[in-house]
């Protein structure tokens, strides 16, 4: 009974703490929970894999800012980096002004870490990968890039003419984009799914944070999107398929995280079975 | 076919041999060993015109090639509509836009030819080729450098239309034409004094007990707005309740406090619990100040909200209206004073915290209903009507669907599998 | 790896750690980020709308273009500032109505077609038992918004099989939140063990 009552009257500040320390031991001392890939994310991988011919275009929606980077960022940085490995080209995109800096750190990282892995088969901005401008409008953006895209934006994210970069060759409009993935956290998906797979049929993936991803299920299932990578678990999985291809040495953020997530996962399991055992208990007493 | 081929190779290499620089253009005529290769272009359909899209077939061999495709109008103006197209990818369109309005334009005619590479096309020789006239239309090869171009034969004219209506959408059309008749019906059933039925909502019924309970205590009842301005259906639905509410409040002579994110919203519901008041016999009760402004800025109103509830402790603590991620942050705090709480709001995502920490919990529609119960006005019985009415047809629809797809794929009948096959398509517009 | 150097790390980790100090105790820390926060973030949003509406979509194609068409969006958006003075109000329902009417027109009918979507993503073309369970799901969520027939007898039933279904959607939804928010942490954690502090690689 004691113990019931010290489960009711705890603190909310000591669960914080462990909380926090649940996530930071981990950090400094890796456990490695076993990883398992699963179909929607393996899905999106054996598209780009086996499905996009080389020299093929795989366009990027950074549609995310800092304060869904810790989930969204590190599938950004994955899927490039696999684009690369099948020197495919990949196009960055964003309809948020704050994507456009997330793009470019995502692309900053990609090659430096590409180059230095592979230093025989360089990548270069402009010619392998690039950010398009940002240009407002969202829907409106969309749509035109469904006509023209490099009419749309006029120039890169670094202000060169798109019509004079290499990487454009080739390219008009979705009809040469091989696959479309979309990361965002907010209903921006449903704008790329309605605008640019249901009215031009751009093939999609989704790359959303956790709390959206039980949302976007229902896409998968009506095969509006290919596949999806859900939070940072989904980017985890990313990882670890393309870790096995042995191709690039880049930081791996997701996996090193997914070590703490579980950690933090087993802490809520128990907090909430205690909880319900503290209040089930309670309630019988009170009852009596 | 091979044999040309061959014949091909030796040409270009004795070719190569004999012009030095790589500055000479050499055309041979009726060499071209890809002759099935055509292009064909229409209108495209159900757009605002200044558009032609222009399809290919190809054999797998040339998937991997490059194809360049040029266009030529009446006047021999030619313009480039894309350079380096992967083959495999069928279709091109060539659209003209605001910022190049020289593009496609209406009711003239336009000839497309196509360049197969198999190396990206050089822009030398494209811009010689175009500045050659109309030479280039001549099917056949071209040898510049060390590349080889294989030109195709031209279309037959194409001319671009602009259409009044996307007939692809009728479906979108007819749904909504019976919609609108569905709205309209009921709407007039319900003028005409018909009662529609409403059931009752399981939250509404322990108001009555929540007011009470927090009554016996001697505490004050909370009611939050949440964070929506007075545009906001589910605010509207949240005043409609708090009138509900506040009348309980008034019968059981006890307090009730509103802090409010908007100005609007709290002159409305001041409004409201006057008007309740006044109803229930008790006017001398109302307290003007009980129902207050606290601050517009999210986490602000929130922390605001918080402080008051740890101070007033009041039973019974209603959410009702719009909110988004202080959801959570105030029913806990709701929660761990111990009172009562009815929640109800539209937002799907703050819908699980609410069920979470809340005694009762509107969900979505539900809201919408309650206030409807409780206000029984015409207009918006109707609409709650007309909906149900709609979702029977969506029900219905699914049902069909699947049972037909169970019949026809599944056992296999041929008819069934037909008729499911239209309905999806009728669907996919 | 060591501390870092970087002048701008060490802000991001000194914000960092005083938001969190909120856990604690609300403390001048706090406030102090909050209210920075709060003051950035619309210094940014006036600085972008400044550039990308004002400038690229009104200034560049009056003055350089000539394009006087821009004027007509110009005007209707000035007139939303008609609310500010009580007679003539009334003036800023017109852009309203214009953004009202246009905004319904383009969403009905891709709200209609994103619906027929769902409707035929519903009916399965081969039947196994995850189908059959969106289908009873569906059916019995739409039976539980039912509002015309009394919960009673069948329909009693099959309403309380939608609630159900339901409410297993939200622990779903509730669980993918907690792994959110579990992940936001993570992210900042990793930025202070290892851009900051160069404790992990």
């Amino acid at each position: 009974m004691k113990f019931i009552n010290f489960i009711n009257n705890l603190d909310k500040r000591w669960i914080y703490l462990v909380l926090a320390l649940c996530i930071i031991i981990p950090f400094i001392f890796p456990v490695g929970f076993p990883m398992k890939t699963t179909p929607p994310v393996k899905s999106i991988y054996d598209f780009i894999e086996d499905s996009i011919p080389e020299g093929g275009v795989v366009l990027i929606g950074a549609d995310y800012d800092p304060s869904t980077m810790a989930e969204l960022h590190p599938m950004a940085k994955v899927i490039a980096a696999h684009a690369l490995s099948n020197n495919l080209r990949v196009l960055f995109v964003t309809l948020y002004p704050q994507g456009a800096g997330m793009a470019q750190d995502a692309i900053d990282n990609v090659l430096r870490e590409w180059n230095k892995s592979n230093p025989d088969n360089p990548k270069k901005l402009g010619k392998d990968i690039t950010l398009l401008a940002y240009v407002p409008g969202v829907s409106a953006v969309v749509l035109k890039m469904g006509e023209d895209i490099t009419q749309t934006f006029n120039e890169d994210g670094y202000g060169n003419k798109l019509s004079e970069l290499e990487i454009m060759k080739g390219i008009k409009n979705y009809n040469d984009i091989n696959l479309m993935v979309e990361l965002a956290g907010s209903s921006v998906v449903l704008t790329w799914l309605i605008y640019a797979n249901g009215r031009y049929g751009l093939k999609m993936g989704i790359g959303t944070t956790a709390v959206s991803a039980a949302e976007y299920y229902s896409y998968l299932q009506s095969k509006q999107a290919i596949g999806m990578l859900g939070g940072l678990k989904g980017a985890a999985e990313y990882e670890h398929l393309l870790d096995k291809k042995n191709v690039y040495g880049g930081r791996k953020d997701a996996s090193i995280g997914m070590d703490a997530q579980s950690s933090a996962h087993i802490f809520f399991i128990i907090l909430i079975v205690l909880g319900n055992i503290a209040y089930f208990v309670k309630k019988k007493k009170e009852g009596k | 076919m091979l044999k040309k081929i061959l014949l091909l190779i030796f040409l270009v290499f004795s070719v190569s041999l004999f012009s030095q620089g790589n500055d000479s253009i050499i055309f041979l005529e009726n060499q071209n060993p890809f002759l099935d290769f055509k292009l064909t272009g229409s209108d495209i359909p159900n757009d605002g015109g200044g558009g032609i899209q222009i399809n290919w077939c190809f054999p797998d061999s040339l998937g991997n090639w490059f194809l360049t495709v040029l266009r030529r109008d009446d006047s021999n103006n030619i313009m480039v509509v894309a350079t380096d197209l992967l083959v495999s990818s069928m279709q091109v369109r060539d659209v003209s836009s605001d910022e190049e309005p020289s593009r496609v334009k209406d009711n003239s005619n336009y000839y497309y030819t196509g360049i197969l590479s198999k190396n990206m096309i050089s822009e030398e020789f494209l811009n010689r080729l175009i500045s050659n006239g109309s030479g280039y239309s001549k099917n056949g090869v071209y040898i510049f450098g060390n590349d080889t171009f294989y030109v195709t034969g031209e279309t037959d004219p194409i001319v671009s239309k602009s259409s009044w209506f996307n007939l692809s959408r009728i479906p979108v059309l007819v749904s909504l034409i019976i919609i609108a008749f569905v709205f309209l019906y009921y709407l007039n059933l319900a003028k005409s004094g018909k009662d529609l039925y409403i059931r009752k909502i399981n939250g509404l019924d322990a108001v009555e007990e929540a007011v009470g309970r927090s009554t016996e205590m001697g505490k004050p009842i909370m009611y939050i707005l949440g964070i929506g301005y007075v545009t906001d259906i589910p605010t509207i639905a949240g005043l409609t309740i708090l009138g509900r509410v506040a009348k309980k409040v008034a019968d059981y002579e006890t307090r009730i406090l509103v802090p409010s994110y908007d100005p609007v919203v709290m002159t409305t519901a001041q409004e409201v619990v006057k008007e309740a008041f006044t109803e229930a016999g008790r006017p001398d009760l109302y307290n003007k100040n009980d129902i207050m402004y606290i601050t517009q800025d999210q986490f602000g109103y929130a922390a605001g909200v918080d402080g008051m509830m740890m101070r007033e402790k009041p039973g019974a603590v209603f959410l009702q209206g719009l909110f988004f991620a202080e959801s959570l942050i105030l029913a806990e705090t709701g929660h761990s004073i111990g009172a009562i709480q009815i929640s109800g709001t539209t937002e799907t995502a703050q819908l699980p915290f609410f069920v979470a920490a809340c005694d009762y919990t509107l969900i979505g529609e539900e809201m919408m209903a309650a206030s409807v119960y409780l206000q029984k006005e015409p207009m918006m019985l109707g609409s709650i009507a007309a909906e149900d009415l709609l979702k029977v047809f969506i029900m219905f629809l699914i049902i069909t669907g699947f049972v037909l797809s169970v019949l026809g794929y599944g056992l296999k009948i041929e008819v069934l599998k037909n008729v499911f096959d239209w309905l999806i398509k009728l669907l996919q517009v | 790896m060591a501390v870092s150097t970087n002048f701008w790390i060490w802000i991001a980790a000194l914000l960092t750690l005083a938001i969190y100090s909120f856990l604690y105790k609300d403390n001048p820390f706090y406030k102090f980020a909050e209210y920075l926060l709060v003051g950035i973030s619309i210094g940014y949003g006036i600085s972008v709308y400044w550039h990308n509406t004002i400038i690229t979509k009104v200034f560049n194609p009056l003055v350089y273009d000539k394009n006087f068409l821009v004027l007509i969006p110009l005007i209707l958006g000035l007139l939303m500032f008609s609310r500010f003075f009580k007679n003539v109000a009334y003036l800023s329902r017109i852009p309203i109505a214009f953004v009202v009417g246009a905004g319904t027109g383009l969403s009905v009918p891709s709200s209609f077609e994103f619906l027929f979507k769902q409707i035929y993503a519903t009916m399965p073309l081969k039947l196994d038992i995850g189908s059959l369970i969106i289908v009873v799901g569906v059916i019995s969520t739409l039976v539980y918004f039912f509002f015309s027939l009394e919960h009673k007898g069948f329909v009693g039933e099959v309403s309380k099989a939608g609630i159900t279904f339901i409410m297993v959607a939200f622990g779903a939804a509730f669980g993918y939140t907690i792994m959110a928010r579990v992940s936001l942490f993570i992210g900042r954690i990793q930025f202070l063990l290892s851009d900051w502090l160069g404790i992990i690689k």
